[in-house]
């Protein structure tokens, strides 16, 4: 997509590359991926907001998708992580927090940091849900999804 | 490069640079002092100070030169420390914040209002502003700027109830300026919003009004500002200043570049789903360069980085933002809606800007946003579509 590609830029090459080249990514309605469960946080009156719908078999993601509201940072955080969670089990996946998902693009800016918190928060959310329906149903999961009114701010 | 942020600032033109060139090598002296070098670069000072005056109608000596536009903000503002200041929310921070830290409620009152709006580009009706600080009475007592005659200067002859300041940044060379006609007793002015150097900017100060100067210690600018004369820069902003008379830049602004800016508006709002615009296109109400655009569901920065890997410069709304993850405080007022303010971009023209800018921008823009909208937890239902 850039031209500009080998030039400095202001954020770190990784932050670039998940930026202009995000991974997992899901496009247009959810319907379009099948998914165990669905963690959100964020505001997009506050700038950011991030969704990690993850699909769960035998305790392992075994696959993802993100939607999300935001800036660069916030765009390539999702991406990174849902590039650091594919594969892992549910509890390796929640030992990924904003500092790991910082680490793997190469550091964000201090004022930006925050996008890799939401990003570990929306992951957490997830896996929260996914424990909440799994508990509840007993065998007969349902997709979980967070309350309306519970929805984690940044 | 496409290159759509000339409100942030503007090239150097290449007559500038020249004279800078120029300027750097042949009065490098020191203009306060009386020997042949330091005449000769005084004289290229006081040739700047009358091309200013004389294009915003005012004289020579009502125009100070400082390091820029929040300099000579904060100056306005801090003469006026203590005393009643009344601005708007659409000002420039360097307005904003220093009103919010020094001003009390003693008279006179000191209105700040700008004339056009650094990110829609609006142009305000200065008139009922004017005529409210010309009904202000003055108070019997007040001996707020009596010790300022010490600086040797008749600062206190006119001791009205009010007066008016505006931040005439962006409309200098954009729209005519003249100071008296506007009704104003300050004005701002910075160098590199017009093709000038960065680092350089002036304050017109009406004779008789009362004036504090913010960098004492020196005898420069009649006492009013302290610190050896930036003879380079100054003379840089001359340049720019002998372009906007010589290429009559207002009448350009006004037709061919206003004509640029409306033809990607229309563009925008014909192809773009979710666009909505925030600057009013109708001859006068903004500045005819600048042009200030939501996009639903897609965020602000977002947008401005993946044009930039296309090459395309454009700004959020305001470059002093960028690091501060809170929405532009501009739109906040204007829109009252954080989610429109933060998916906001800032298109600016410039007079070197072309019909293919325009074209390189829409061959990629819609894209971009398609892309943002389809990623983004926003639904594009939410909203009632604005095209």
């Amino acid at each position: 997509m850039s031209n500009l590609e080998n030039q400095d830029w202001v954020y770190s090459d990784a932050v670039k590359d998940h930026f202009l080249n995000p991974r997992n990514f899901l496009m247009g309605d959810e319907s379009q991926f099948k998914y165990d469960a669905v963690g959100q946080v964020g505001n997009p009156i506050c700038g950011d907001q991030m969704r990690m719908y993850i699909k769960v078999d035998d305790g392992k993601i075994t696959d993802v998708r993100w939607k999300t509201y935001g800036c660069a940072s916030a765009i390539a955080s999702t991406s990174a992580l849902s590039e650091l969670i594919k594969g892992k089990t549910l509890d390796d996946a929640l030992q990924i927090d904003a500092k790991a998902i910082d680490d793997y693009l190469g550091n964000l800016p201090k004022h930006k940091f925050h996008c890799s918190v939401l990003g570990s928060d929306a992951l957490k959310n997830a896996i929260d849900n996914y424990h909440k329906a799994h508990h509840s149903q007993e065998g007969s999961l349902k997709k979980a999804r967070p309350p309306k009114d519970e929805q984690a701010k940044p | 490069m496409v290159y759509l942020d000339y409100a942030a600032t503007a090239p150097l033109l290449p007559e500038v640079l020249n004279k800078m060139h120029e300027a750097e090598v042949q009065f490098f002296a020191n203009a306060s002092a009386l020997h042949t070098p330091g005449h000769l670069a005084m004289n290229e000072i006081e040739h700047t100070r009358e091309l200013l005056a004389r294009l915003i109608g005012a004289s020579p000596d009502e125009i100070i030169f400082t390091s820029g536009a929040s300099e000579s903000n904060n100056t306005v503002i801090r003469t006026f420390e203590g005393c009643d200041i009344e601005t708007s929310p659409l000002e420039h921070h360097s307005i904003i914040e220093a009103a919010a830290k020094y001003r009390g409620t003693h008279h006179p009152k000191l209105y700040s209002y700008m004339l056009a709006n650094n990110e829609t580009g609006e142009i305000l009706d200065l008139s009922p502003i004017i005529a409210r600080a010309k009904q202000a009475q003055a108070p019997h007592d007040s001996p707020l700027f009596e010790p300022m005659t010490e600086w040797g200067k008749p600062l206190v002859t006119d001791r009205r109830g009010a007066y008016v300041h505006s931040d005439l940044t962006q409309a200098l060379g954009k729209i005519p300026i003249d100071v008296h006609s506007l009704g104003l007793d300050y004005a701002t002015f910075s160098a590199h919003k017009i093709g000038g150097p960065i680092g350089i900017g002036a304050l017109y100060v009406k004779k008789g009004v009362p004036f504090t100067p913010l960098i004492i210690g020196g005898n420069q600018e009649h006492k009013r500002r302290g610190g050896t004369y930036n003879t380079p820069a100054i003379v840089g902003f001359g340049a720019a200043l002998e372009h906007l008379l010589v290429s009559d830049t207002c009448k350009e602004y006004s037709k061919r570049v206003a004509n640029l800016r409306n033809h990607l508006a229309q563009a925008i709002l014909n192809t773009i789903p979710g666009s909505s615009l925030n600057t009013d296109l109708a001859p006068g109400k903004s500045l005819p360069n600048i042009l200030n655009v939501s996009f639903q569901a897609a965020e602000g920065e977002s947008i401005q980085l993946y044009l930039d890997a296309e090459g395309i410069i454009v700004s959020t709304g305001s470059a002093c933002a960028a690091g501060d993850t809170k929405p532009s405080h501009v739109l906040m007022a204007k829109t009252g809606d954080a989610e429109v303010a933060h998916s906001s971009i800032r298109f600016s023209f410039g007079l070197e800007s072309t019909k293919q800018d325009v074209d390189k921008v829409m061959a990629v823009l819609p894209d971009i946003i398609k892309r943002l909208q389809l990623i983004s937890t926003v639904k594009m239902e939410d909203k009632s579509c604005q095209i």
